[in-house]
């Protein structure tokens, strides 16, 4: 439930062992490996320090093209998997182990070579498809193409738009040549296609001739026989085509018994190519290996164990200050704060030396998202998502989280439903009063509704208190931070000031409402004393004129800003009452064919109505709940604490894409 | 046929509710438009890609709810024989999420188009782009807000 502490570990091992002792670094999973180029050029050493190489391009081929054939027989032969199914566990040795991937390349080249055959099949029959549509015009003209004329005659074939009459052609080609002859073919909205007849030594006259017309050589060059031979034997060979293609698709999915081996060896390769990643970070001499990265302080101990085996120097530090920009954070949470590692990872990562965000978090952010969604119905649904993707999938990292914040706030929005109220809008109303219209039952009791006469304002306060609370809670971890780091001063002035006005402005206004018998004077004072603070904190540091612009400009933000961060809240009364209104209306719309009376329809009709109203709106409120609560804690929350800039731990470990590693 | 038979309050209303949807439902037309054709431009490239476009095609949709919702709140009010005042008050309320709901769903609608080119270019980000069209929503959502409230506080 902190940042966790970070150790400098520095390693020099023997050649030999690199390989081995990279394996287990990886199988604990624990070591971020950093880029040494710096360090190195400054020690003057890099005439005899050279960085490692690896096989890394190779081994992100051979991983592309397993992932390629995998992808290609999930194409073919498409797996029917269970909707929720948890993702297949390998245990380590499996995963570095090596001897089955030159075979299943060898399967995986097999493969691409069966699909680059189907796409060269693909490319002819687009290829003989527009050679039988550029044929159809010609299908009528029973002279083979290839007749380019007699000793005497020459043959033309060709188009001219159809905008052109075929008459108006004709008669320019008598004047041209006295034998020349046109002959319509057929036609189609675009175009005439003709075939024009004439004495070889008129030829230039009638191409000149054609010309002005703007007609067009038909491109059948080296095309044999009639167009209707043409055109069949094109047909023929797209048959064969389509057949050979149907062959080859079925025997890529005959294939399909090697999927789980290639999507080991794919996975066995990934690992691997984690590995030489990391190797390439790495620096040595003829005769031994230094690597540099950063650790957990908490997993020193297990390193120390591992490198007790081997013939290797190390020894690990605490950052310096003026490393910590670089030092890498990973947040160290329980079930609870660990649900909220998808929104801190959303907005970006504290930094080093900042504060884990997600346990102060975590109460606001559920029960917000409780009061927006308010619905009990609501709730059990996110309850049981939530749950049978914890069981079916067990999520890890990144989708554990989420299955766990889904949870909390279902758990939330089922409570506040019971609160408001509300169950699937106001569905028990609806109900009773559509099989008992005369009953006086006002819905399901509540003890604060935004929808009852006069509920919205209360409710609208209430937000607005919560977010005065969350806001001073933020004030408050952000006092105890500058204490920490010694800055007391400008907690006191910036924090305590507003402290000191927010309870003059209290004790001020409280009398004035007749809340409170002192005099308001007493709160006037407080009042002025706190801003007379701030403006003095503010002007702390800078000098000269400069002091009453940097206190005019504090007062400023420090008023509108809080005006604002304030307002902001009631959209948790906007959305609650948003969401219950539409699920509402969408009842009272499924209830109206039964108002006549209820029949087998009128209660079909219900049902429809009421299941794709409520998916929406349900839909709809999970993503909007979800962002606006976020909204409210990544800006109004953190803009109070949080200082953010870490850069998120990523040690060398087993990576994988199909299964995954099993857990120690 | 007097001028009150024609123009009265019933009448009032009926525009007044009317204009709540349509406008309503105009600004989500428009935005699912918007997006619509930024979508299928992604599908036709990628068709493996249809079921995200699909989602951020339809956010910009929910102001043609709001918009029917208020409708239908305000067509329940309505009675035949209304005095044009309560009339104008039935109109006013529908006001907001007419206007609100045509604005924001056609800006919405740009704003999901644009996600589009998220789900085309990094498409492991793309549901930031969802959060992005979310902001705008919100403005719909206080239209609807202010319509409801309104229309809440008209006795007829």
């Amino acid at each position: 439930m902190a940042i966790m502490k970070m150790k400098r570990l520095r390693l020099m091992l023997v050649r030999s062992r690199k390989e081995e002792v990279l394996r287990e670094l990886a199988k604990l999973g624990c070591v971020e490996f950093s880029e040494l180029e710096g360090e190195l050029q400054e020690s003057g050493l890099s005439d005899q320090v050279k960085r490692e190489s690896s096989a890394l391009m190779a081994l992100k081929a051979k991983q592309a093209s397993l992932e390629h054939a995998v992808e290609l027989l999930n194409q073919y032969a498409p797996v029917k998997g269970k909707l929720l199914e948890a993702k297949p566990e390998l245990s380590n040795e499996t995963l570095l182990d090596a001897s089955g991937i030159d075979e299943a390349l060898e399967k995986a080249r097999e493969i691409a070579a069966l699909d680059e055959r189907v796409r060269r099949d693909a490319a002819e029959e687009t290829r003989l498809r527009g050679s039988i549509e550029s044929l159809t015009p010609w299908k009528e003209l029973d002279m083979p193409l290839e007749t380019e004329g007699t000793e005497r005659t020459s043959v033309l074939l060709g188009s001219i738009s159809a905008r052109i009459p075929l008459g108006q052609v004709q008669a320019a080609l008598a004047e041209a040549s006295e034998e020349a002859e046109l002959f319509a073919v057929s036609e189609d909205k675009n175009a005439h296609y003709v075939l024009v007849l004439c004495m070889r030594e008129a030829l230039t006259a009638v191409q000149e001739c054609l010309r002005g017309f703007g007609f067009t050589a038909a491109a059948l060059s080296g095309l044999k026989g009639t167009a209707k031979q043409c055109i069949d034997s094109a047909g023929q060979s797209l048959k064969d085509l389509a057949r050979e293609r149907a062959e080859l698709g079925a025997q890529i999915a005959d294939q399909a018994v090697f999927r789980d081996d290639l999507k080991l060896a794919a996975d066995q390769v990934c690992t691997q190519v984690s590995l030489a990643e990391a190797e390439e970070k790495l620096y040595g001499t003829e005769s031994v290996v230094v690597l540099e990265g950063w650790c957990p302080a908490e997993r020193e101990e297990g390193l120390s164990r591992l490198f007790e085996r081997y013939d290797c120097a190390w020894d690990t530090r605490d950052p310096t200050e003026e490393e910590y920009p670089d030092v890498p954070v990973k947040l160290k949470n329980n079930a609870l704060t660990n649900a909220l590692n998808m929104v801190t990872n959303m907005y970006s990562l504290p930094a080093y030396n900042g504060v884990d965000p997600n346990p102060l978090m975590a109460p606001f952010f559920i029960l917000f998202y409780g009061l927006m969604m308010a619905d009990m119905g609501y709730g059990i649904l996110m309850i049981a998502a939530a749950l049978v993707a914890l069981k079916k999938l067990k999520p890890r990292e990144g989708s554990l989280s989420f299955c766990q914040i889904l949870l909390y706030c279902g758990i939330s929005t089922f409570i506040m439903g019971a609160l408001t109220g509300g169950l699937f809008g106001d569905l028990p109303y609806q109900l009773v009063h559509m099989f008992n219209p005369g009953s006086t039952w006002q819905g399901l009791p509540y003890l604060f509704n935004p929808l009852a006469e006069g509920g919205a304002e209360p409710v609208l306060y209430g937000a607005m208190v919560l977010g005065f609370i969350q806001l001073n809670t933020g004030m408050v971890i952000n006092f105890v931070k500058k204490k920490r780091r010694g800055q007391l001063a400008s907690a006191i002035f910036e924090e305590g000031s507003l402290w000191i006005i927010l309870l003059g402005g209290v004790l001020f206004l409280l009398p004035k409402l007749g809340l409170l018998a002192i005099p308001e004077k007493i709160g006037l004072v407080i009042l002025i004393v706190g801003v007379v603070c701030l403006l003095f904190g503010a002007g702390r540091e800078a000098k000269g004129f400069g002091k009453v612009t940097a206190a005019i400009g504090c007062v400023y933000n420090t008023v509108t800003g809080w005006f604002g961060d304030i307002l902001s809240y009631s959209r948790i009364m906007a959305l609650m009452l948003a969401g219950s209104v539409v699920g509402q209306v969408f009842n009272s719309i499924a209830a109206m064919p039964s108002a006549k009376g209820v029949t087998v329809f009128s209660i079909i009709a219900f049902l429809v109505i009421f299941l794709i109203g409520h998916a929406l709106n349900f839909a709809l409120n999970l993503l909007g709940c979800f962002v606006h609560d976020l909204r409210l804690q990544c800006l109004e929350y953190f803009g109070k604490f949080y200082e953010d800039g870490g850069r998120p731990f990523n040690p060398l470990r087993l990576r994988t894409k199909y299964a995954r590693p099993r857990e120690n | 046929m007097d001028f009150t038979s024609i123009f009265n309050g019933y009448a009032l209303g009926l525009l007044g509710a009317g204009l709540a949807a349509a406008l309503a439902c105009s600004g989500s037309a428009l935005g699912t438009g918007y997006a619509g054709q930024a979508g299928a431009g992604l599908v036709s490239e990628d068709p493996s890609k249809f079921g995200k476009a699909m989602i951020l095609q339809v956010i910009p949709g929910t102001q043609g709810l709001y918009g029917f919702v208020i409708w239908f709140l305000a067509f329940n009010k309505l009675v035949p024989g209304m005095d044009i005042a309560q009339g104008w008050q039935i109109f006013g309320a529908c006001l907001p999420i007419g206007i609100g709901g045509l604005i924001s769903g056609a800006a919405q609608g740009k704003v999901a188009a644009s996600s589009i080119n998220i789900l085309a270019k990094k498409p492991d980000d793309w549901s930031k782009g969802m959060i992005l069209c979310i902001t705008v929503e919100f403005y719909a959502i206080l239209s609807l807000l202010a319509s409801f409230m309104m229309l809440n506080g008209i006795s007829i």
